[in-house]
Parts: C-alpha cells; sequence; structure tokens
C-alpha cells in the first residue's frame, strides 16, 4: 500500500485514498491541543514526537490553524512560520492539514479578500490539506480561500458543519455538498466538520450514507469531538458508512473534549473487518511514549472540569471552545454558574438564534450571549448585546440557514427602529481591501527595519499581538527551545536548580539558578550561573497590592456616569479602536472606543451629543470595568 | 616598650617554632608586638592578614561610617577614634593617642590617609612608636617634589625638565613662560606638596598659563596648606614605569622589578601590571638599577616605588618617589612571590632583608584591576550609598582578592569607592589577559554599577591584548565605553528564565 506524501498532487493523493482497502487516519495534534491544553502544547513537544510521527503514516497532521495561529504568537511566543518550517524539515513525508476559518481565517472576524488571498498563499508553502469552514454554512464566505487553495495547488477540504435539531436532516445537509460541489469541483475532499461531537453513532452513519449515496466518489474525511466520550462510536459509523479519513490524536495526550485515541479507533474497527491503511501501529504508540513526560508540565492548561461531558449533546459547545469557556468562567468567578449556563441558557439562546452551527466564531457569540444573560439582570437577556451579535443580527457572517431569531431581539439589540437599521445596514457587505503596503509602512515604523512577508501575514491578521510577540523574539529569543518544565514552570526554580537546554543554533546551555536579592526599592536581583558566567538580570519592582486605588464602579454607576458623557468600561476589555480624537463633535450614537473581550468586539457609543474633551485610553490598553475611556462634554463650556 | 630584636631571628622555621614556644613559656608573648593599621577598606584588611600571619596582633581604627566595615571586623581589636568622615582618620592626633591608650609597639599607615605626612612619621617616633615606612625625614623630603628632584639630580638620575619652586608673584608667572618658551608647551604646572594626580595642571599655551598661574597656586593652598608650584616638560603619551623598591635599615636596597600603570584616567591609575611589557630587557634593567640607586641617594628604607615616564624614543625619566605601600603592590608580589607587607613589617622592626637582588625573581606576568562601585559611562560617578546586593567572587588557578566589601554591605558615601582589588597571575602575558577575562566574567556584583563591564572591554581590545598602551589609552579608545547587555542567544533566553523563575509563572505563556 502506498503511503500519501508530502507533495503528491491532489489527484494522486484521492487516487490513493479511494483504491485504498481500508480507511486513513489523520492525526489532529492541533485540535487536541486546543481542545483539551488550551492550545498550549509546545513547538518543542511536537518536535519531540515528529520522528515516531513521521514514521507512524498518517494522511496528514494537523499541526496549524484554528486559534493555534493566534496562541502561537500570543501565548507559545513562537513563529507560526518558522514553526512549520522547522516541523516540515523534521517531518519530510508526512503532510501538514490546517483548520481555516473561511472568511475569519485563523482570527474572528471577516478579513479584506486582499488579505486573506495573501495569507493563504503565505501559509500554502508549509500546508498541504487545508480544511476550510464557515460557521453559517455560507459557502460565498469560503470561497476566496477555496480559490487560493486551488491556485496554490493544495489539497481543499472544504467542510460541512454539523449540529443536531430538527432543522439538521441529511437533507439540508446533502444540499450543501451540492453549493459546494458546484464552486469546487470534484477534485476535492469533503469534510463532516462535528466540532462538538454532537449526534449519535447512527445519527453520522445515516449523515455519511446519504452523501455518498449521492456522491459516490467524494471522498469523505470525518472529523468529530470526545466530548461525551463516544466519537468512536460516531467514527466507526462513519467509516462503516463510507468515510475514508479520519481524525484522532496520540494516547499520552488525550483528554475529554478534543479527539479520541488513534489506537482505539484502529481496534475498533480492526474487529469490523476495517483496516487503518499505511498505519505503522508501533510507531503511533511510540509517538505517545516519547511525550508521555511532557504532559505533567501542561496541568495548568487542563480543563477545570475532568470528566467526559455528554451534556454536550444539549449546550452544544465544541471541544475547542470548552477550554478557553471553563478558564473564563474561572477567572471571572462564575465557574458555579456553568451549569447553568451550559445545560439552560445556552441551548435557549441557540434555539432563539437561529440553531446555526457553534464554532468559532458563532460559537463565541452564543457563549457571550449566554453568559451575558445569565450574569444581566434577570428580565434584561440581549440587553448587553456585544458588537459581534449585533453584526450577526444584521446577516454580516451571512444569512440565517433556517430561520431569523424573533422580532424581540432584533428590537432588544438593534433598537426600537430596527427594521430601519436592518434595512440601512443589514446584509453580508463586502469589506473593502485593506491597502497592504501602507500596513506594511505602519509595520516597518513599529518594528524600526523592513518586516519578512511572513511578519507582514500575521501582523495583517492581529496587529498589536504580532507586533508584542516580534519584540518578545528581539528581547527573549528564540524560545520554542525550551521545553514545557522550563518556559511553563510556576512556583519558581529551586535554588541551585540546573536548567538545561539547546539553542535554536544547536548549542547546548546550562543555567545554574543563584539567589534572588531585593533592594529597598522593591527591585529584585536574580542571580545566575550562565554557562558557568555569573550573571544578574534585574527585576522591576512589583506594584504592591493595593498602590494602585482599585475603583470599582457598579454597572449602574457606569451607566449613569455614561448619560453624563462619562464614558467607562462597562467591563474588563482590551482597547482595539479608539475612533474619536479630542476636540472632535460627536453625535448621539456615534462610535468613540471599541472594546475586545473574550475576542468579541464591543463599540461604545455616545449617548450625548457634544465634543470630545478626553481621551483616557489609546489602542492595546488593558482596562478593568470602571477605567475611564473617553469623556464627553456637552459643547457648552468655553473652557 | 620596643623590644630588641633577638639574634635568633633568621634560624629555621622548627628552631623557631621551638624557641618561641620556649620563650613565650618563660617571658609570656614577648614577641608578639601590637601593631596598629591607621586605614581603612581593603588596604586596612591587607595589613591585618599580614600582622595576624606574623602571629602579632592587629589593632583597627575606624570612624562612625565604617561602623560595619569588614577591617574592623577581623582586626583583633578596634578602636573608635571619631565621627569622621575622613577627618579622624587624618587626625595625628587622634591615631596615636589610640595607639598608646592600646600599648600598640608600631602604626602601619597603608596608603592615603597619613601614609605620607612626615608629622605623623616624627609623631610616631616622638611616641615610641614604630612607624611603617620610611622615616619621618625621607617622607619630608620625597615629598617636596623639588627637594626630590635636587637629590635625583645630584645622583645623576634622568629627569624630565623642569623648575625649581617657583618665586611668588609676577617672578615666578616670568619664570614659567621662559620655561615654555625654552621647552615649548605643553608643560606641567605642578603643586610641590601635590601627589596622587592631585595638584596637576596640564598648560599648552602662554595665555593660559597667564590665566591659571594664580589660580593654581590658590588651588594647591587650599588643598595641600602650601601654594608653592614648579614646572615640569610634559612629556607626550609616555608609559608610566614605576619600580618597587625595598631596604632594610642595615643598608641592603633591592628591587622587585618594574611595574606598568599607563591605564590610567585623569592620573587615577585603573589597570596596573607587573612586570612591564618593554621588551627591551637591558633597558628594564636599567631602569631597576636607576631606582635602586634613585633610593640609595634618599636614603630610604623599607618598601617603595619610584615612577618614571618613558616616552615613545625609550627615554625614561625620574617622576617621584612614593613613600608608601602602593595600591598595586599586589601585582608584584604576584611575580616575585614576595609578600611586600609582611617584609615591611618585618623590616620596620629592625629584621635584616631576607634575599638579596639575584633572589628575586620575575615568573609570568600579573594584572590587577580595582574594581570601583562606579558607573564608567557617567564619568565613573560614585555609587557610594548604594547595598551591594549580590556579591559573588571568582576563584581558581591563579586569582587573587584584596577587598573587603560583603554582601549586604552598604557602601559609605564619605570614601573612596574601591570595592575590591583583582589580581591575576599567569605565566605568559595572553594567558594573564585570557585569566582576567574569565574572573572578570565569574564576578557577580549587584547592588552599585561597577568598573566591571569597562575592565571586560579593556581585555577585550587588541591593543591592550598586543600590550601595545600608555597613559593616552583610555583617552584614544572611547569605544571602550560602548558596552551594553550581552545580545547573545544563551543571555536572552537566560533573561526569560530568570523572568518565570522571579514571577513564579511565565507571564508571557499563561
Amino acid at each position: 500500500m502506498n503511503r500519501i506524501v508530502q507533495g503528491m498532487s491532489i489527484t494522486e493523493v484521492l487516487k490513493t485514498v479511494r483504491d485504498a482497502d481500508g480507511y486513513f487516519v489523520c492525526n489532529t495534534a492541533r485540535d487536541l491541543s486546543q481542545s483539551d491544553f488550551k492550545n498550549r502544547i509546545l513547538l518543542h513537544t511536537d518536535l519531540m514526537a515528529a520522528e515516531a510521527r513521521e514514521k507512524a503514516g498518517y494522511f496528514a497532521l494537523e499541526i496549524t490553524g484554528g486559534a493555534s495561529v493566534h496562541v502561537d504568537i500570543l501565548r507559545k511566543q513562537v513563529d507560526p512560520f518558522l514553526k512549520l518550517k522547522l516541523l516540515r524539515e523534521a517531518m519530510p513525508n508526512t503532510m501538514f492539514q490546517t483548520l481555516c476559518r473561511g472568511v475569519n481565517l485563523f482570527g474572528y472576524r471577516p478579513y479584506p479578500q486582499n488579505v486573506i488571498r495573501f495569507t493563504v498563499k503565505e501559509f500554502a508553502k508549509y500546508v498541504d490539506v487545508w480544511r476550510v469552514f464557515d460557521f453559517m454554512n455560507y459557502i460565498p464566505n469560503m470561497q476566496a480561500v477555496f480559490e487560493e487553495v486551488q491556485n496554490a495547488g493544495k489539497i481543499l477540504e472544504p467542510c460541512i458543519c454539523f449540529s443536531t435539531g430538527p432543522e439538521h436532516t441529511d437533507d439540508f445537509y446533502v444540499s450543501k455538498v451540492a453549493e459546494i460541489l458546484d464552486v469546487t469541483g470534484d477534485e476535492i475532499i469533503l469534510c463532516i466538520k462535528n466540532h462538538g461531537g454532537l449526534g449519535t453513532p447512527k445519527r453520522i452513519g445515516s449523515l455519511v450514507s446519504s452523501i455518498k449515496d449521492k456522491y459516490p466518489d467524494l471522498v469523505i474525511h470525518y472529523h468529530g469531538h470526545n466530548t461525551d466520550g463516544n466519537d468512536i462510536g460516531r467514527i466507526t459509523e462513519a467509516v462503516l458508512s463510507g468515510a475514508e479519513i479520519v481524525d484522532a490524536a496520540d494516547h499520552a495526550f488525550t483528554g475529554f473534549y478534543g479527539p479520541p485515541p488513534i489506537l482505539s479507533v484502529i481496534h475498533t474497527l480492526r474487529d469490523y473487518g476495517k483496516e487503518a491503511v499505511t498505519i505503522d501501529e508501533d510507531a503511533v504508540i511510540a509517538s505517545s511514549d516519547v511525550i508521555r513526560d511532557e504532559r505533567p508540565h501542561y496541568s495548568l492548561f487542563e480543563s477545570q472540569f475532568k470528566g467526559f461531558l455528554p451534556t454536550v449533546q444539549i449546550h452544544k459547545l465544541p471541544g475547542g471552545a470548552m477550554g478557553s469557556s471553563l478558564e473564563q468562567a474561572d477567572k471571572g468567578g462564575f465557574l458555579e454558574k456553568m451549569p447553568d449556563i451550559l445545560h439552560k441558557e445556552l441551548p435557549k439562546v441557540q434555539k432563539e438564534l437561529g440553531n446555526y452551527w457553534s464554532v468559532t466564531p458563532g460559537s463565541q457569540i452564543l457563549w457571550t450571549t449566554a453568559v451575558s444573560n445569565v450574569q444581566g439582570e434577570e428580565d434584561d437577556r440581549y440587553g448587553n448585546a456585544s458588537g459581534d451579535l449585533r453584526n450577526l443580527l444584521l446577516g454580516k457572517y451571512g444569512p440565517f440557514p433556517f430561520y431569523n431569531p424573533p422580532e424581540w431581539i432584533y428590537e432588544k439589540v438593534l433598537g426600537a427602529d430596527w427594521k430601519q437599521v436592518l434595512e440601512d445596514e443589514g446584509g453580508v457587505e463586502d469589506i473593502e481591501d485593506m491597502d497592504i503596503d501602507k500596513e506594511k509602512e505602519i509595520l516597518t515604523e513599529r518594528l524600526g527595519k523592513e518586516p519578512t512577508l511572513q511578519q507582514l501575514v500575521l501582523y495583517l491578521q492581529h496587529p498589536n499581538d504580532a507586533v508584542e510577540f516580534f519584540k518578545f523574539e528581539e528581547e527573549f529569543g528564540k524560545v520554542y527551545v525550551l521545553p514545557p518544565s522550563i518556559f511553563l514552570k510556576t512556583g519558581g526554580f529551586d535554588l541551585g536548580e540546573s536548567i538545561k537546554f539547546t539553542d535554536h543554533l544547536g548549542k547546548d546551555h546550562v543555567i545554574e539558578i543563584g539567589p534572588s536579592q531585593a533592594n529597598e526599592d522593591g527591585e529584585t536581583t536574580i542571580y545566575m550561573n550562565v554557562d558557568h558566567d555569573s550573571r544578574s538580570y534585574q527585576m522591576a519592582a512589583e506594584q504592591a497590592a493595593g498602590a494602585v486605588a482599585v475603583v470599582t464602579l457598579s454597572k449602574a454607576e457606569i451607566e449613569v456616569l455614561a448619560k453624563a458623557g462619562d464614558y467607562r468600561a462597562p467591563f474588563a476589555a482590551n482597547v482595539c479602536e479608539v475612533s474619536v480624537e479630542v476636540g472632535q463633535k460627536v453625535e448621539e450614537g456615534d462610535k468613540l472606543v471599541i472594546l475586545e473581550a473574550m475576542k468579541m468586539q464591543t463599540p461604545i457609543t455616545s449617548t450625548v451629543a457634544g465634543v470630545v474633551a478626553e481621551i483616557s485610553s489609546s489602542v492595546g490598553d488593558a482596562m478593568q470595568a470602571g477605567d475611564k475611556l473617553v469623556k464627553v462634554s456637552d459643547g457648552e463650556d468655553d473652557e | 616598650m620596643p623590644l630588641p630584636c633577638p639574634k635568633w631571628c633568621f634560624i629555621s622555621v622548627e628552631q623557631l617554632d621551638y624557641k618561641r614556644k620556649e620563650m613565650s613559656r618563660k617571658r609570656g608573648v614577648l614577641l608578639k608586638k601590637k601593631i596598629l593599621v591607621a586605614n581603612r577598606g581593603e588596604i586596612a584588611v591587607r595589613i591585618i592578614r599580614a600582622i595576624q600571619e606574623l602571629g602579632h596582633t592587629a589593632v583597627g581604627i575606624y570612624e562612625t561610617p565604617d561602623t560595619a566595615a569588614r577591617h574592623i571586623r577581623i582586626a583583633d581589636e578596634a578602636i573608635w577614634i571619631g565621627a569622621g568622615p575622613r577627618c579622624d582618620y587624618l587626625d595625628i592626633d587622634k591615631v596615636i593617642k589610640a595607639a598608646k591608650n592600646h600599648n600598640v609597639d608600631a602604626i602601619h599607615p597603608g596608603y592615603g590617609f597619613l601614609a605620607e605626612n612626615p608629622d605623623f612619621a616624627q609623631a610616631c617616633a616622638d611616641n615610641d612608636i614604630i612607624f611603617i615606612g620610611p622615616t619621618a625625614e625621607v617622607i619630608s623630603r620625597l615629598g617636596n617634589k623639588v627637594i626630590a628632584r635636587e637629590i635625583m639630580a645630584e645622583a645623576g638620575i634622568p629627569m624630565v625638565p623642569g623648575t625649581d619652586n617657583l618665586p611668588e608673584g609676577d617672578a615666578g608667572l616670568q619664570e614659567a613662560l621662559a620655561f615654555g618658551a625654552k621647552y615649548k608647551y605643553p608643560i606641567m604646572l605642578k603643586a610641590t606638596c601635590g601627589g596622587g594626580g592631585r595638584g596637576i595642571r596640564l598648560v599648552e599655551s602662554d595665555e593660559q598659563l597667564k590665566e591659571e598661574y594664580s589660580i593654581a597656586r590658590s588651588e594647591a593652598k587650599a588643598a595641600f596648606n602650601d601654594d608653592r608650584v614648579y614646572i615640569e616638560k610634559v612629556v607626550v603619551q609616555p608609559k608610566h614605569v614605576e619600580v618597587q623598591i625595598i631596604a632594610d635599615q642595615h643598608g641592603s636596597t633591592v628591587h622587585l622589578g618594574t611595574r606598568d600603570c599607563s591605564i590610567q584616567r585623569r592620573n587615577q591609575k585603573l589597570v596596573e601590571i607587573a612586570p612591564s611589557l618593554i621588551e627591551d630587557k637591558k633597558l628594564v634593567d636599567e631602569i631597576c638599577d636607576t631606582a635602586v640607586k634613585a633610593a640609595q641617594a634618599a636614603n630610604y628604607t623599607n618598601a617603595g616605588t619610584v615612577e618614571f615616564l618613558v616616552d615613545s624614543d625609550w627615554n625614561y625619566y625620574f617622576m617621584e618617589i612614593n613613600t608608601r605601600v602602593q595600591v598595586e603592590h599586589t601585582v608584584t608580589e604576584m611575580v616575585t612571590g614576595i609578600d611586600i607587607v609582611r617584609t615591611q613589617i618585618k623590616l620596620a622592626l629592625g629584621k635584616k632583608l631576607l634575599f638579596s637582588q639575584d633572589d628575586v625573581q620575575i615568573r609570568g606576568f600579573a594584572i590587577e584591576v580595582r574594581i570601583n562601585a562606579e558607573d564608567p559611562k557617567n564619568d565613573f560617578m560614585p555609587e557610594g550609598g548604594k547595598m551591594v546586593s549580590v556579591y559573588r567572587s571568582p576563584g581558581g588557578y591563579g586569582v587573587r582578592l584584596d577587598g573587603f566589601v560583603y554582601q549586604g554591605f552598604t557602601i559609605p558615601e564619605v570614601y573612596d569607592s574601591l570595592l575590591v582589588k583583582m589580581t591575576v597571575h599567569g605565566y605568559t602575558w595572553h594567558e594573564t589577559v585570557d585569566r582576567m577575562r574569565r574572573c572578570l566574567k565569574n564576578f557577580a556584583i549587584s547592588g552599585p554599577k561597577t568598573t566591571i563591564p569597562f575592565y571586560l572591554q579593556i581585555v577585550d581590545e587588541p591593543e591592550f591584548q598586543s600590550g601595545n598602551f600608555d597613559t593616552s589609552y583610555i583617552e584614544k579608545h572611547p569605544e571602550l565605553f560602548d558596552y551594553s547587555d550581552d545580545h547573545s542567544e544563551v543571555n536572552k533566553l537566560a533573561h526569560l528564565i530568570a523572568e518565570i523563575h522571579h514571577k513564579k509563572q511565565n507571564t508571557y505563556a499563561i
């Protein structure tokens, strides 16, 4: 049996899959990292596993995409392109797979066409299989990516996002497949994207059969999550019904919300007479053995909830969003409200908002809305709508697939004259192309040197985070060489502890931890032996608790202040745009600033007409609830 | 009461030990002297060590700002002499009174403070206390630059052209102008009682001379209570080469070879080397012999230093004789194996030199750096008042430290900023430089800024490495001040690890 290797044409790949007497396994390491470890599995660990994974004979290794590109630069401090380059060197044969959010790319909101094309082109240099989805299953949202992937000669894998409910029939999905094939042609692999791990094995079997009945030659890649502990059942039914490729992951790291273990899939299907072709089971076992000892270092990022969550069938949150949702609940102090949110409010919101597919960024809209509804006043559901919910209702993400939300929600979110607003602003709008040359100039200025194309790509997607990362790398070097035992160490090292690592140039180093000394000003000197040279590192004084008077204002107080033109952050958020300047005249309803929290943007608009008197926030600032943003005076004061 | 030196002082160790025990049994601890160290800082520690090695009792003195100083901790006795700062260490009466109250037999003055004050040496003599150094008369005569020049001229020692003390008033200025016309500028206007780089003024023209002549006099008056000045021709970009002299009271004078102290900043030595890197062996021997001759001409006893300037044509000129132990005596000790301070004490107690000139062998090279609490980038601004929060020093083969700071010590603002002298020894010049680099890197001092990064620049500078430097070295190499944090990959990563350690989590990953 011929292995599928990187560099094969799509025709060869499809032929190999179709001719195979059995099915293929895709190792979704990225999905595992995102779902069960908040995306923190480091390149160091992936490089450790590279040799065995390369030998294992997977259809592909999903190692980038989803939220990982953002987390790479934000939390792992690794260049997503360098990561792919290094992994490619370590794994020359295995195809790399990404997960792309269509028009939202690897981010959370639509990008202009030219940015999409530029980004796909750069990533296509390393990525062989492009799994592309849209949370509304709205095909036009994916079209630009489809075209660029096909232009680059890479394998396109459009998704139909799957969910459950009375509207989610086989006929509906088969019609969606037809829509896709109309656009892409036959040379694709179809992905059934069951990001929540929803439905029973029987339901999945039925779906695959229906598609195969209509399109017998269409190669189907089934993707699911093991949130309810039953994904192997669904995978089994999918393969028995004709799916050729399935997703699973290395058992040493499998958790509760991500993919199930590869070996369990293989063993189960073997009893049904189905063989995982080209898989080297010993190598699968070896991959897990080699990285097993790393897992404890990631414990900080494992779920707060231990155990499978069969209630996913009720709340439908995708595996990839479980970790971050629980993290947010934990940090926000409302972990105890999770059962209410997950099992009562979220299903209700889902139905109210049209029963679309709960996956990024749609899942975040459902989640924040549900949280806000539970946290807010009891009779004020939808009273604190995020900017993204507003955009959803306005149809910016595409039309609702089955039915529109009830009118009272439109009224609550868009205002009394919602019908007019909908008429004026509604519908998918073309996003104007970005002036990439101009953005490059801005980045050049911020970096103090000409950026590479790849740096520009990262910047266009996450401007502030990308610049922060470039500066981090300048200051701290290529930190991907540090294992999680160092990079994710908590509680400090022991005095005299020896830390060994090899830098990116291949040079071994040893650091010995010495004493720490604080001076009168609270500055601390960390003393270390670095490659047997004594060095010391100055740490700035930490702000003593209570040193800064924390002003906490209640939601009601913040609203009262807003009526007087004193706009405060209504919740903890980052400022992502300041839309006005001091002295500028504003009308009621004009946008003042845009805040971003949990990846959702919320505009703060003026409730009065007047002149901007004071701006207390700038782009990138982290605001706490009650922090000053902008002051608008009524303009009658001469002072 | 000082005791006469017993005849069997120079017998074998075993015999000595036996005799010592016997004597101790019979007559108490009569061999044991009490020696007061009229100084502070590293040199006080250095002298106390020698006193204690000899089996004598070391007495320290201190002013209030030195209450936490190391020298009084390691001294066998310590006497508070006043609130200071500096004035009590400089107060002859108080020091003598302290010595008498504690029945002190001898006083070692170290360097600075009262070390070259003939009144102090005389006060010791007047009070039956042995002054560890030359006699008051020798100090006095050599301390007066003009008399010193006279002595040397008589002995035929080559000297930079210069004048006697200039007469007061306009006559002095006229004589100075005439000198300028004859020998050409630049010339040096020097306070007769100055020294150690103080009271010196470079003059480059008639105009400047006219302008600054009276200022120089009034400055000399203010600083040394003596307004006499004289002139010397400036030797342009000379090497500073000095010879360690040691002479007993029995007519034996030997030299311990040369030192090069060319690396200076505003006449303050920073790096000292033994022996000088002058390759012409004959010239070096000649300079050393001249130094012995100069010392003998001055009736010199005990340890002293004869300083010379060597110009680019290898002419050498006598500059002055320092009548004290020098900061940089350590480099000579390293290359000769002779403990100068121990010898000083023994000679002052009347003993004969244990070695002849032929016994003195120079082996390898030694470099000393003065690690000061100063910010080289900020004009060597002292960092006094800061606490030394981390102090880790190097060790290993060929390294010697003469310091007095300890972790937790707050550097007094009222004294000099020397923290520790590091002297390294090696078989070859390059080995010595390599060792110096390694040892500088092994140092970790936090709290005050130090001169360590500046010295690291010097040891990596090619001219220094090739031994090619003179007194203009620092001036000619402004790039030495262009040091910054280490940008190596490992340092960057270590920085992150330090943050992860300090903050108890990686705030860039959480």
